[in-house]
């Protein structure tokens, strides 16, 4: 083989390597707060636990709420924007962000939120919340 | 009934194309003009089936028969008619049909211009794959197996398990679902057609293809294809621009791009495009690079079929705001991919042997090799895009439940490609126009390479760009910009219709320019509190009222009515109040923030809107949508919207009450007394109460007509209630009798309701001897909160740039396609 094919072929494989590493890094699973805890950013699913405080703060300029995931774990999940307008009717949440100290710092959220028509069997979609800029 | 006639359309429609296709294959095997001819007309008829067909679609949506799946879902009967008519192309299955009939009208150029030998076998395939969209809209039945969802399904076909159907199967809805709120915009009436243009246009350079591969004659078809290539670059790259734009204004994520998987989508294809028109270029002009265009044009095909099973196979459903609802159409768009990429890859194995390939390798130095680089980079941007946008599919490699790739995934990659095209793109230029050797390129290059180092220098300095990244990001874009300039200027002198590619080079680097320094110095906007408070986050002092520390901070301020706010040390912004509005989003309330600057030059209005969504949830919740309002302007936009409102809370608050009150059925009592307050007034008093200014104009005596008739005395008063922050004003007139019974006087004081609030007034009392009454007013909080708005408010310079980047690059791509298109005609006529 020619020494330009075998380069080539280095550099294609190496260049693949690379890309496929770096993406298996920054894509991330949907998971829990207990695995959360030992990752450096995480995707947790779960629904509002309205049976505690929650609220947002002007002077904290920030919303608290405690959610409980799918194993049924329930942390205190602190975003730091106003409660998004549709919180209170979203029967899904996605949190994004990190654990630290048992507080979930979501820097985004999203609401999959039930429709009119769910009688239909429809799929519901996800709605960002307003502001997923983080 | 109608109904019926638009599936047989449709099947008669597929029928059609199965035929012509037929005949097409038989013509480009046996060149015998019988069949073409016949193959014409079955197409032709096709389209006809498929016009009337949309025609019936169309006319089902204006006269509003809800008793249609597609009707329902898409429309309902207060929508304008232009929403109407894009409600055509707002569900799966009528843009389905716009890109039949888009791919219809294409087939009919291809019939008029296509020349031998490539005739045959390109409208063969073209046809094919009309067979494969128009058997997405079907809706044949094989016992549980469904081929196609058609638009013209009743709702008792699409959903025969709702209880309301099982109950009456020939249920009418009075009303529709509406169109998707987010949908109601202009723009949704002009994107999505040439998107799908752009795909039907997308299909011919594929169709091209795969007759060279057909026909084995690998070099002539590049000709014909490129202009058609071009043609479909422009309209993706509109409509991408067109979505980028559509995003930026009306939704909340604050750009014009989010690496959404749909964006992603309609990129991939353009980029791989784009690729193949370098090669073709270089083809047309030195006869090599046959392979890269053969497959660059089949990828940038299946590009677009792959975009279409992302998004419309519902696999997305969790990643991306704004995909199709899955409609069972899996297993169909699945077998149309591997049958498209099957029917490639099979037909350039089959031909592997016999393509041309190189005898020679190109020179590094040598526009043969600038220029397959170009498109290699493209080619790398389009793989990484879509190995992002997969991620549902490919990130089960790594993990269970993969979520999508983090934004830094995209931009770490393609960021620095993009870099090494801005300079590829001049040392291309320069190549492509001259043969060049490494000293006389070097020479020629000294100039460009000059004038970009002082004008980058200068720039680093006025702009105080400090990270190294950005500084090579930026040479690299202005590198493109001067290079490409001066090589547009020598060609104008020359022959003007030549600058295509060297002015889309251009308007490429100021895309550079324009991506770089819009995220560059996109900055949020927030007043004194806010920046304070950051501050102290970043000191790490902030706990919250747990003790757990604050680690993020905020970005949106708070505003009171009629209090002005700095900003950033520059701007002052005031909340104005509010109007509600009723017209295209009932209950939409649109605020007037001003925003001045302190130097006094100039100040302007903002109109952000929040609006419930017309869809809403269960139990009279609402959900609302934010409508950003952006000032655009030469150097820098301001974007805002509003986060969160006194009104929306109130309305929330008002929609938890009524439900808590539902549960307690039993207490009916009219009015909740708790948090009623007295006023005692006279006439011609004005008083605020809470967030109301409310006056008594005047009270008299009226006609005791209509009241019992022990009613000794009825009196009207004359309320002039005001609300102030909308500014809404209305007049009540709360009645107060007095009637006698059983020797006795009572009074009545019936509660009159403040249209729109849940706020009540009665009026309870006259004093006989001062003449001021006593006024009874529920529904307003006793401890008055200010009107207030959360607003999120965003500095972004330069984002015209990014615009004028696309325009350019449009418009450099629409004189490339005159150009050739004009030799390609000039060669007919021959």
């Amino acid at each position: 083989m020619k020494p330009k094919v075998i380069i080539g072929i280095i550099a294609i494989i190496g260049f693949t390597t690379l890309l496929m590493v770096n993406f298996s890094n920054s894509i991330s699973t949907y998971t829990n707060f207990a695995d959360a805890a030992s990752r450096k950013s995480a995707h947790v699913v779960g629904k509002w636990d309205n049976s505690k405080a929650h609220g947002f703060s002007v002077e904290n300029k920030q919303f608290t709420f405690f959610m409980e995931d799918e194993d049924g774990n329930v942390r205190k999940v602190i975003y730091p924007k106003p409660k998004p307008n549709n919180f209170e009717q979203a029967e899904k949440l996605v949190v994004i962000g990190n654990m630290e100290n048992g507080v979930f710092y979501a820097n985004d959220m999203l609401m999959k939120c039930p429709s009119k028509y769910n009688a239909t069997g429809e799929e519901a979609q996800f709605q960002p919340a307003e502001s997923v800029k983080s | 009934m109608i109904g019926i006639w638009g599936k047989v359309l449709i099947n008669a429609a597929f029928v059609c194309a199965v035929l012509a296709a037929g005949g097409y294959f038989l013509y480009s095997r046996n060149d015998d003009n019988r069949y073409f001819r016949a193959s014409n007309w079955l197409f032709g008829l096709m389209g006809a089936f498929l016009v009337i067909a949309s025609g019936l679609l169309v006319y089902l949506i204006l006269t509003h028969q809800f008793n249609y799946y597609y009707v329902f879902n898409y429309t309902s009967s207060d929508l304008q008619l232009k929403y109407l008519v894009a409600a055509f192309w707002g569900g799966q299955e009528g843009s389905f049909m716009l890109w039949i009939f888009f791919s219809f009208l294409i087939g009919l150029g291809l019939m008029k211009w296509t020349r031998k030998p490539y005739r045959g076998p390109v409208l063969f395939f073209l046809a094919l794959t009309q067979v494969f969209l128009l058997s997405m809209v079907l809706g044949i039945h094989f016992g549980d197996v469904a081929i196609g969802a058609s638009p013209f399904r009743t709702i008792a076909e699409a959903m025969p398990n709702a209880p309301f159907i099982q109950a009456n199967p020939d249920f009418v809805p009075t009303d529709g679902k509406g169109l998707n709120d987010l949908l109601k915009s202009p723009w949704m009436v002009i994107h999505p057609p040439i998107l799908f243009f752009g795909f039907a246009m997308m299909t011919v350079p594929y169709c091209f293809a795969m007759a060279a591969l057909w026909k084995e004659k690998y070099n002539e078809w590049i000709h014909p294809a490129l202009p058609w290539t071009l043609g479909a670059n422009v309209c993706l790259l509109t409509a991408i621009f067109l979505g980028g734009y559509w995003a930026y204004v009306t939704l909340s994520f604050g750009g014009y791009w989010a690496w959404d998987p749909v964006e992603n989508a309609s990129l991939v294809p353009w980029l791989l495009g784009t690729a193949g028109i370098h090669t073709m270029i270089i083809q047309r002009k030195s006869s090599t690079s046959q392979k890269a265009s053969i497959v660059f044009a089949l990828l940038a095909y299946v590009g677009v079929v792959y975009e279409t099973f992302l998004t419309r196979s519902g696999i997305l459903e969790d990643a991306s705001v704004h995909s199709f609802v899955d409609l069972g159409l899996y297993t169909q768009l699945v077998i149309f991919m591997a049958v498209m990429t099957g029917i490639c890859l099979a037909m350039f194995a089959w031909r592997y042997k016999k393509l041309p390939s190189q005898q020679r390798e190109s020179k590094i130095i040598s526009r043969e090799f600038m220029t397959f680089a170009g498109a290699m980079i493209l080619f790398l941007l389009a793989l990484i895009i879509t190995l992002g946008t997969s991620s549902p599919v490919i990130g089960k490699l790594f993990t269970a439940n993969p979520t999508p790739p983090e934004i830094s995934f995209y931009n770490d990659w393609t960021l620095p490609l993009a870099i090494i095209a801005g300079l590829l793109t001049v040392i291309g230029q320069y190549l492509f126009w001259k043969k060049q050797s490494t000293e006389s390129l070097a020479q020629d290059l000294l100039l460009p390479v000059a004038l970009t180092c002082i004008v980058t220098l200068a720039t680093i300095m006025y702009a105080e760009v400090y990270d190294l990244y950005a500084m090579i990001f930026m040479f690299s874009g202005w590198f493109a910009i001067i290079g490409n300039g001066i090589i547009m200027i020598r060609l104008i002198v020359k022959n003007p219709m030549l600058i295509g590619g060297s002015l889309s080079h251009f308007g490429f680097g100021l895309l550079l320019l324009g991506i770089l320094a819009s995220s560059l110095y996109n900055s949020d906007m927030l007043d004194q509190t806010t920046q304070t408070y950051n501050a102290a986050v970043e000191r790490g002092e902030m706990t919250d009222a747990d003790g757990v520390p604050i680690r993020q901070k905020a970005n949106f301020i708070q505003l009171h009515l009629n209090k002005p706010e700095l900003v950033n040390n520059k701007y002052l912004f005031t909340y104005q109040g509010y109007t509600l509005e009723d017209q295209e989003r009932p209950g939409q309330q649109e605020y007037r923030i001003r925003v001045e600057s302190i130097d006094g030059s100039g100040g302007l209005n903002m109109n952000p809107q929040v609006y419930p969504m017309s869809a809403a949830a269960p139990g009279g919740s609402i959900q609302w949508s934010v409508d950003p309002d952006v000032h655009s302007g030469m150097m820098s936009d301001i974007y805002l919207y509003v986060a969160g409102s006194s009104y929306v809370e109130q309305r929330n608050e008002a929609v938890k009450e009524r439900k808590k009150r539902g549960q307690q059925a039993a207490a009916t009592v009219p009015a909740d007394t708790s948090d009623a307050q007295e006023l005692v007034m006279e006439e011609g008093e004005k008083i605020d109460v809470g967030g109301f200014t409310i006056g008594v104009e005047a009270f008299n005596q009226t006609s005791t007509e209509g009241l019992p008739d022990s009613t000794m005395i009825a009196v009207r008063a004359r309320l002039d209630v005001q609300h102030k922050a909308s500014g809404d004003r209305q007049i009540l007139r709360p009645l107060f009798a007095i009637y006698s019974e059983d020797g006795k006087s009572w009074s009545y004081s019936p509660p009159q309701q403040l249209q729109g609030y849940d706020v009540s007034f009665r009026f309870t009392n006259i004093d006989p001897q001062t003449g001021k009454l006593t006024l009874e007013v529920s529904g307003i909080d006793e401890k008055y909160q200010e009107e207030w708005v959360l607003v999120v408010a965003e500095e972004k310079p330069f984002i015209s740039i990014v615009w004028l980047g696309t325009f350019v690059l449009m418009a450099g791509f629409s004189i490339s396609i005159f150009r050739h298109w004009g030799r390609e005609k000039r060669k007919n006529n021959n």
